[in-house]
């Protein structure tokens, strides 16, 4: 069995897949690409294929990662990486694939995010201040097993804002190893209340995921600016 | 690290897509419904005429229909012409396209539906009909043919629903009758002209074209794609990225079926037989496997049991690919079926069988050859083949039905549940689905009056009492059968109520949840009908005696007398042989160049 490290952008139509979709996508690729993937045991196998960090629907990114168990059947990472870009789907560009020796899913650490909101850029910054250095900002998620306070501040943070014609151009950093990690959505409805704008986002995009220590030295070379 | 500096796809750029549909897109529920981006999507940029294909429902029921995927394919890969689609928007965006002036696109290339040549919609069945003056009014065209002029697209209808195009007369510039296959390059070309009234008047020369508003001698002859058996079945469908419906490769093995059942339209409207060679269905499901990185491949037909080469298609293409699920959509009641599906997917849980009425009366009238003995056969199969669940499709609201029949339902399904529990044990599930029968144009049964909803309704609730509690019943929802009968056997004018209905605010009218009963028992009582009632000018035409309206339109090419013998014979309790079996039946289909083909 060997692991593939896959780095793929999601533009265009890709970017309003869910997260299933998506991991849908990226199987039925190395499906028509031929690669056969690794199998988990038990009454209902499943391929061995994992996105570490799901991205919220309508989310460009530049630099996703994939870990893929493939068998030894498939391909070297030359052959590999031509096959599934011919395979890929528009919107979804595999951009680079390396062999690792990883076995456990990599742990994202933090990760950056940009997105244009509409309104009075000047109410946006200071809400962006509030946000960082008010009242702890805090959101109720409602879900089946209950209800849920989280205190958004705790996990996001370094909120930038430069003015645009019609908005305000926003990037905020989340980070996944300080508990329960806060949505991008969360972050812009909290900063639109306070602002008196609309909650809407445009043009979201994760600019930038850092993985744990350990696996960072693994696949660094995948976290850059996309080449296609 | 390997990198790629040599992408030959489409890439998008970071301003894809436009600013006004990507504030759209930033509200809606399930965006990924309006972008396109599937696999094997083709993009043929600039090129005309430009033709936009429309199934009018949801994108996950529209993508799922291999009508359009055929039409996708030809128009894109065998003629000069480029095809895009467009689904129906549901509410949430409808709404927002509305307010926000935004006109509907087409997922290839993001640009207006309303600047297409040829807009062709696929016509399911009568509850699409509304959504497709809502997409209508979303683009921007004109609802009525009347009123489109020199800019707007020539909007053309087909599928089986256009066995009766009365019901959407007022809204299409034309209709095909039949398989249009063997024709899309005459539309194609005749779309090459300058004008729009020299465009219409080339498609009227085509075979199998009905101009509504234009005087045309004669009804118009359903036209059968002769070349069927010799052309290879779709093999680079457009994958979506969505969940969809049906997620699978489907490979049309037969077209047509002569089981008939006197109820069924499609068994009517898709005549002759035509089978494809074995060989040729094992090649195309091996291609469409590779295109696709589907892992089922679904050998459809109205009856996949009965294509001749079933048995060696399941088994070559489950040795060719020894992980992927074969799978067949209907099952004939007999054992030898049941061993099929064993066959075709040893994994899957449960199957369905159609015996469609309870009674031996019942089935006799409508020529199901089917009996108890062969029915408890067939049960005994499944559960000893393995599977856990069984499922059994009825009718209700039948010609010559009793209470007693739709008791017997019941009855049926009580002793099926015996026999799972006996071979089973605890692990059987058993369902039982039943649907209100509509009388369909073109059937030996098209002027039998429909049941009614005083009648639908008490055997509904029959059955729910006489069901046994441990099988799970499942009724169709009675308001939209209503609508469907209203419809199905429309007349002149029975546009006039579509419209009504739709500005009322009627809409997806398949989904029960959309489903808005006010709507069209408001649009009912205006033109003078009760719900269910046939709608149009002169109905009911069973009663009055006079010619039947969409047989001034429409020749499904079986002849009025075999229809005729086929009611008698139905009051008679008389069946019908299938005429593959070497009888003919003298439905008047064969002849001039149209001929059944089975394989030897």
């Amino acid at each position: 069995m060997r692991t593939w490290l896959v780095s793929f952008a999601r533009r265009g139509p890709a970017r309003y897949l869910s997260h299933l979709d998506t991991l849908r996508a990226v199987q039925r690729t190395f499906a028509r690409a031929g690669v056969e993937l690794e199998l988990s045991q038990g009454m209902r196998p499943k391929p061995r294929l994992s996105l570490p960090l799901p991205l919220p629907v309508g989310a460009a990114a530049d630099d996703e990662l994939a870990l893929a168990r493939v068998t030894d059947a498939a391909p070297s990472a030359r052959d590999g990486l031509l096959a599934l870009q011919a395979a890929s789907p528009g919107g979804l560009d595999v951009i680079a694939l390396r062999e690792s020796p990883l076995r456990a899913r990599p742990q994202p650490l933090r990760a950056r995010y940009a997105c244009e909101v509409r309104g009075d850029a000047g109410a946006v910054a200071a809400a962006v201040g509030a946000f960082e250095e008010g009242e702890p900002p805090r959101v109720v998620r409602r879900g089946p097993k209950g209800t849920k306070t989280v205190d958004l501040r705790r996990s996001a943070g370094a909120v930038s804002c430069r003015a645009t014609p019609g908005g305000a151009h926003l990037e905020f950093e989340v980070r996944y190893d300080a508990g329960t990690a806060a949505r991008p959505q969360e972050v812009i409805e909290v900063i639109a209340d306070k602002a008196g704008i609309e909650p809407v986002l445009h043009r979201l995009r994760r600019v930038e995921v850092v993985f744990a220590e350990a696996a960072r030295a693994q696949h660094a070379p995948t976290q850059r600016s996309a080449t296609t | 690290m390997l990198d790629s500096s040599t992408a030959s796809r489409h890439v998008f750029q970071e301003d894809w897509p436009p600013d006004e549909l990507e504030d759209l897109l930033a509200r809606v529920v399930r965006p990924g419904r309006y972008v396109g981006g599937e696999f094997n999507l083709r993009r043929k940029p600039g090129i005309r005429p430009r033709i936009v294909l429309s199934y009018p429902d949801a994108y996950e029921v529209g993508i799922s229909n291999p009508g359009l995927q055929i039409l996708y394919e030809l128009v894109n890969d065998r003629t000069p012409a480029a095809a895009e689609r467009a689904y129906c928007p549901l509410p949430d965006m409808a709404d927002l396209m509305r307010a926000r002036g935004v006109r509907l696109w087409s997922l290839e290339s993001a640009e207006p539906v309303a600047a297409c040549d040829l807009w062709g919609f696929t016509l399911p069945h009568e509850l699409a009909c509304t959504n497709v003056l809502e997409m209508l009014d979303l683009a921007g065209v004109p609802l009525h043919a009347a009123e489109r002029g020199e800019g707007d697209p020539i909007v053309m209808g087909g599928g089986p629903a256009v066995a009766d195009p009365w019901p959407l007369a007022a809204f299409f510039d034309a209709f095909f009758i039949g398989e249009v296959e063997g024709r899309m390059a005459a539309i194609v070309e005749a779309l090459g002209a300058q004008t729009r009234a020299e465009r219409l008047a080339n498609l009227a020369a085509v075979p199998g074209v009905w101009l509504p508003h234009a005087a045309q001698a004669g009804p118009v002859e359903r036209q059968v794609f002769t070349d069927f058996a010799c052309t290879p079945p779709v093999e680079r469908p457009l994958v979506p990225l969505v969940e969809a419906v049906h997620d699978r490769v489907v490979i049309e093995v037969m077209r047509g079926c002569t089981a008939g059942c006197r109820f069924c339209q499609a068994g009517i409207w898709y005549r002759p037989v035509r089978e494809r060679p074995v060989d040729m269905v094992v090649a195309a499901a091996e291609r469409a496997l590779a295109a696709t990185g589907y892992d089922e491949v679904s050998l459809v037909s109205l009856s996949s049991c009965d294509y001749s080469g079933i048995d060696e298609a399941v088994r070559r293409i489950r040795a060719l690919r020894p992980g992927i699920r074969v799978s067949l959509p209907s099952l004939r009641i007999d054992s030898a079926a049941t061993s099929l599906a064993g066959l075709a997917a040893e994994q899957r849980g449960s199957v369905t069988l159609a015996p469609e009425a309870a009674t031996q009366e019942l089935r006799e009238r409508l020529n199901k050859r089917v009996d108890e003995a062969q029915f408890d056969e067939a049960v005994r199969a499944v559960f000893s083949g393995g599977f856990t669940g069984l499922k059994l499709y009825f009718m209700i609201g039948l010609p010559g039905e009793s209470d007693d029949d739709v008791v017997g339902i019941a009855a049926m399904a009580a002793a099926a549940a015996r026999r799972a529990k006996e071979i089973a044990r605890g692990r059987a599930r058993l369902s039982v689905s039943v649907s209100s029968y509509v009388p369909k144009p073109h059937t030996p049964f098209e002027l039998e009056p429909f049941a009614g909803e005083a009648t639908l309704r008490r055997r509904q609730a029959l059955l729910r009492e006489a069901m046994p509690r441990h099988v799970r019943l499942s009724l169709h929802h009675l308001e939209s059968s209503l609508v469907e009968a209203t419809l199905a056997r429309g007349g002149p004018g029975a546009d006039r109520l579509v419209e009504d209905a739709w500005r009322r605010g009627a809409r997806f009218d398949s989904w029960t949840e959309h489903f808005d009963e006010a709507a069209w028992r408001g649009a009912a009582a205006a033109a003078g009908l009760a719900l269910g009632d046939p709608a149009g000018e002169g109905a009911p035409w069973g009663e009055t005696g006079s010619m039947a309206p969409w047989h001034a339109i429409v020749d499904a090419r079986v002849t009025p007398a075999f229809l005729e013998e086929e009611r008698r014979r139905a009051a008679e309790r008389a069946t019908t042989a299938d005429c593959r079996d070497g009888v003919c039946v003298s439905c008047g289909v064969c002849g001039a160049g149209v001929e059944m083909e089975v394989l030897a």
